[in-house]
């Protein structure tokens, strides 16, 4: 991204905002505030990332990912790092997966649905209608028409199915269930970005999550920032936000944070914290703010993403091609579910390095067995699942004792599936396991796993019981808003970044009208 | 297969002041000398600059180097194999394969060295014209301990007489003057230096200080009686350090197949990336000493190694590279919420399984197990259940330590890493039981030919 003719406050200014974050959550809301005239100024922990930076080696890849150590604890405990955290301007959308399905309206209505988890106090078709917007300003790849919503179009033609999308095709069409190439934020052409200039086309190398050296992968270092920039915002970065400052109203005054060994103050008139589920969370636990009712921090959610890979007899060599390119959305709403909500399914590809992880600590393997698993990898195809996950009070993040480079408590998040989640979990392990028979897998191998960090400073329209209101904006100070995954109330099936754009456009059209 | 050592020459020398060398190693090291720009058979080459120098001797490996490989130097040739070698630690040269150097009384990184009324002594030999006969038996006296047999001093004089008088000045005006200390940074391989306690400048007791910062595993080994042209002087004493190093230091660990090197080698491949693979590729230190275990933790570390990652072949010292890792203070960005920090839960660990390890190595695989499984018989700093927490993360580390090395990728058939060059490259084919021409036969596959290819 080119900053170099980039406006900059003085930190003696009291910008209109501050932003808290430029991933999904942070960047599109800065575009927009900037395009409405606010002055703004985005604070990025990690920093800039040039095309030649980004590397496939997985191992130094991992520059792009929040490496600096979190505490997993519960029966479950999710991984952290490349898993599904990211650290950069452009945050987590360095390293996301650009899987993105659409939220489905029922999921946001879950409660009045099912009864169990959270409806979202959001209009299903408000959040859709920016959804909309999000792909149009960042480019997705999909089939038109799209099978569970035949109206739906995609701008660009689907990524090109690699070889276990097609072994995934071949299990579904035996057992009847409908797939598709999946909706994904990839271009298939190369597209002229406005304020950014030409991305390229998807060359099928396979290391979308290594970060992507094409521009093909939309992240919003290559579509919202540029245009946040060209609107005159600024982005600083390496700059690592560690305290909040009240005025004697109790409303927002200022944001400290220590960029290059130095405290930094910056004032502002509001503040918007974009730093995702684990850090917003964090920052307000460590300063103490907006949790009077204690709610910050609790109802972590993570998706059940377990994986069944399949051994075939020809090489499959999945990490060539975009790495999800099918989808099937049929088990959104399973006829024999035992279970509120329901799962995506998406074919998987997958870099030895991630594999490897997966085998060690979702298939506990070792010695021989583990070797042999390694020598046949090249042979196995994948199918996963992003699945619901209903809020539950024993999943949250707290702060412990140990502090972080920058003197901060690390974070501490417990996750422990529920009995909605096993139920889930038990249907898609025989699901997946009766694709990859069906589609001629020799063996099958069962990896467990979660991805994302969604929950802790949930949405709520009553007080009491969330962090942020219908807007994102704080229930105890007025200037604070949260937009990010973190004030999801309940999880949804969808990979998270779409819906996280989609908030951040909405959020700012909600501060713009509190304003005005 | 000998390991191949590509040797570059002194000043006013020629690759044939190593075939002593050449034939005392036959057999064991392939010693293979190259003349530079201005000297020996390249006599008439224009420009023998440092620059055009290094270029020339990476053009030379490209065509020559396969299979694992070491570069040396003989004075001004070590600054030159230095360059050359961080061009190739560094990705930046087509070249795949080098596990160590052999560096001879060799000229440092930094400005030489060197008495200012010696250098404009000895430029004044080329003043009219090519070194005379007197002048060239002037510099043997001055830079040997004893006389030399006659064949190597008839071939001496002949290299010194044959040198260009204008790749004598561009060393002595400019190349041994430049500092390339920067440039070369420090290099993190296996390294013999051999000097001669009878040298000046570049003698024994003068090169650790010059060299240790440049590189931390050098083995520094003085010879006696031995003045500046060890290659003439000491061939029998060196080529027997030589194999002594190369089998103590050198042939360790997994070789990256011919045509994955290949693959490494070419412009599908990133220089930073190439750079990244050719360093996991250097030989482990064997003498390595842990930064944050203890020697009797790192033992045991790599006994367990042993058994989660069992390697066929030459394997690679995973354990000391996990140890490596730890003191980086890398980890995969999360930990188990009961275990302490990484160095510590490690510490903890390996203290806890050492009091119940058996001696026997046979016995080991069911402790092992055991401790994985969480119902380890043993008290220590950590209770059953953190063991296999611990061991979770341990295995993790040692998979992927494995993992990483080019070789291991070959192994598995993974080629990603080749998905770079302007315009980069992705892959065009990505059908079950297909690849394309330029992937490896390894990975598997086969290459579709004809119309619909």
């Amino acid at each position: 991204m080119n900053i170099d003719a980039m406006r900059t406050f003085g930190t003696d200014e009291t910008v209109d905002v501050v932003v808290v974050g430029t991933g999904a959550g942070g960047a599109p809301l800065t575009a927009e505030l900037a395009r409405k005239g606010l002055s703004v100024v985005a604070i990025e922990a990690g920093r800039h990332f040039a095309l030649d930076d980004l590397t496939p080696d997985e191992t130094a890849a991992v520059e792009i990912n929040w490496m600096s150590e979190r505490l997993s604890g519960g029966d479950d405990p999710t991984a952290f790092g490349p898993n599904n955290s990211g650290r950069g301007v452009g945050g987590s959308m360095l390293h996301w997966g650009a899987f993105t399905p659409r939220p489905d309206r029922r999921d946001l209505a879950l409660r009045t649905e099912t009864g169990e988890g959270r409806d979202w106090p959001v209009d299903p078709e408000e959040l859709l209608a920016y959804v909309e917007r999000v792909e149009g300003d960042i480019g997705v790849s999909g089939p038109s028409p799209y099978p569970w919503d035949p109206s739906r179009r995609y701008a660009y033609a689907p990524a090109t199915r690699n070889a276990p999308a097609n072994l995934v095709a071949k299990g579904c069409d035996a057992l009847g269930v409908r797939w598709a190439d999946a909706p994904a934020a990839v271009l298939t052409r190369a597209r002229l970005q406005d304020h950014h200039g030409e991305r390229g086309a998807c060359v099928n190398c396979g290391e979308c999550h290594q970060g992507c050296r094409t521009d093909a992968k939309a992240s919003t270092a290559n579509t919202y920032l540029p245009a946040a920039v060209a609107a005159g915002a600024e982005i600083r970065a390496e700059a690592m936000v560690h305290a909040i400052e009240l005025d004697a109203r109790g409303h927002v005054e200022a944001v400290v944070y220590r960029q290059h060994g130095v405290d930094v103050r910056q004032r502002c008139r509001s503040l918007v914290l974009a730093g995702g589920g684990v850090e917003t969370p964090r920052l307000l636990l460590h300063t103490g703010l907006a949790n009077a009712n204690g709610q910050v921090g609790r109802n972590f959610l993570a998706h059940g993403a377990t994986q069944v890979w399949g051994r075939f007899d020809e090489p499959v060599r999945g990490h060539r091609g975009y790495p999800s390119s099918l989808i099937s959305e049929d088990m959104m709403r399973p006829a024999d579910a035992d279970f509120a909500g329901g799962y995506l399914v998406q074919s998987l590809g997958v870099m030895p390095l991630t594999f490897s992880t997966t085998l060690v600590r979702g298939g506990g393997l070792w010695g021989p067995e583990l070797m042999q698993k390694l020598d046949q990898a090249r042979f196995m195809a994948g199918i996963g699942i992003n699945a619901e996950c209903l809020p539950s009070d024993d999943n949250r993040l707290e702060l412990v004792d140990e502090t972080d480079e920058f003197g901060i408590p690390r974070a501490r998040v417990s996750f422990t599936a529920g009995a909605n989640e096993k139920a889930i979990d038990a249907h898609a392990t025989a699901f997946m396991l009766r694709v990859m028979e069906a589609a001629g897998a020799r063996e099958t191998t069962v990896l467990a796993r979660t991805a994302h960090t969604i929950g802790t400073c949930r949405m709520s329209a009553d007080p009491s019981d969330g962090v942020v209101d219908a807007d994102g904006r704080s229930h105890e100070i007025p200037n604070l808003w949260i937009c990010d995954n973190s004030v999801f109330p309940s999880a949804i099936a969808a990979n998270p970044a779409l819906t996280i754009m989609a908030l951040s456009l909405r959020t700012a059209d909600r501060f713009l009208s509190s304003a005005a | 297969m000998p390991v191949t050592l590509f040797l570059l020459h002194a000043l006013g020398s020629s690759a044939r002041e190593f075939s002593r060398l050449r034939d005392l190693l036959d057999g064991t090291v392939d010693v293979h000398g190259v003349d530079l720009p201005g000297f020996g058979a390249l006599a008439s080459a224009s420009d023998s600059s440092l620059d055009a120098t290094v270029d020339h001797v990476i053009d030379h490996l490209a065509r020559h180097a396969r299979g694992r490989w070491m570069l040396g130097g003989h004075s001004m040739g070590g600054k030159i194999a230095g360059l050359v070698a961080s061009r190739v630690l560094r990705g930046e040269a087509p070249l795949v394969g080098l596990a160590g150097m052999v560096l001879m009384a060799p000229s440092p990184p930094r400005p030489e060295p060197m008495d200012e009324e010696r250098r404009e002594r000895m430029l004044s030999w080329v003043a009219d014209g090519p070194i005379s006969d007197q002048d060239a038996e002037t510099f043997l006296t001055q830079n040997t301990a004893e006389p030399l047999d006659d064949a190597a001093h008839a071939d001496a004089v002949a290299d010194l007489r044959r040198t260009s008088p204008a790749a004598w000045r561009a060393w002595l005006e400019t190349g041994s003057r430049v500092d390339a200390s920067a440039e070369v940074g420090t290099l993190d391989l296996p390294v013999l230096v051999l000097a001669g306690t009878d040298d000046a400048d570049l003698g024994a007791a003068a090169q650790p200080g010059l060299l240790s910062s440049v590189y931390p595993r050098a083995r520094f080994v003085p010879l006696d009686d031995t003045g500046h042209l060890i290659p003439l002087e000491r061939a029998p004493e060196a080529s027997e350090a030589i194999a002594r190093f190369v089998t103590d230091e050198v042939l360790l660990g997994p070789v990256v197949p011919d045509d994955w090197a290949a693959l490494i080698a070419g412009d599908r491949v990133d220089a930073r990336v190439r750079g990244i693979l050719n360093l996991r590729a250097v030989p482990d230190d064997r003498g390595y000493a842990p930064a944050v275990l203890d020697l009797a933790q790192l033992t045991l570390l790599r006994e367990i190694a042993d058994l989660v990652v069992p390697q066929d072949g030459p394997a690679i010292d995973i354990a000391a590279r996990v140890d490596a890792q730890l003191a980086r203070g890398e980890g995969d960005g999360w930990r188990n919420a009961d275990l302490p920090p990484d160095p510590e839960a490690y510490r903890a660990g390996l203290d806890t399984l050492a009091a119940v390890w058996p001696t026997d190595p046979a016995a080991r695989e069911d402790v092992l197990r055991a401790a994985i499984e969480g119902t380890a018989d043993a008290e220590g700093p950590l209770d059953p259940a953190r063991v296999k927490l611990w061991l979770e993360d341990a295995r993790n580390d040692l998979v992927r330590q494995w993992l990483a090395h080019p070789a291991s990728m070959a192994r598995l058939g993974y080629d990603g890493f080749a998905t770079g060059g302007r315009p980069m490259r992705g892959y065009v084919e990505l059908r079950l039981g297909r690849r394309e021409e330029w992937e490896p036969a390894g990975v598997g596959g086969t290459v579709e030919t004809g119309d619909a290819a």
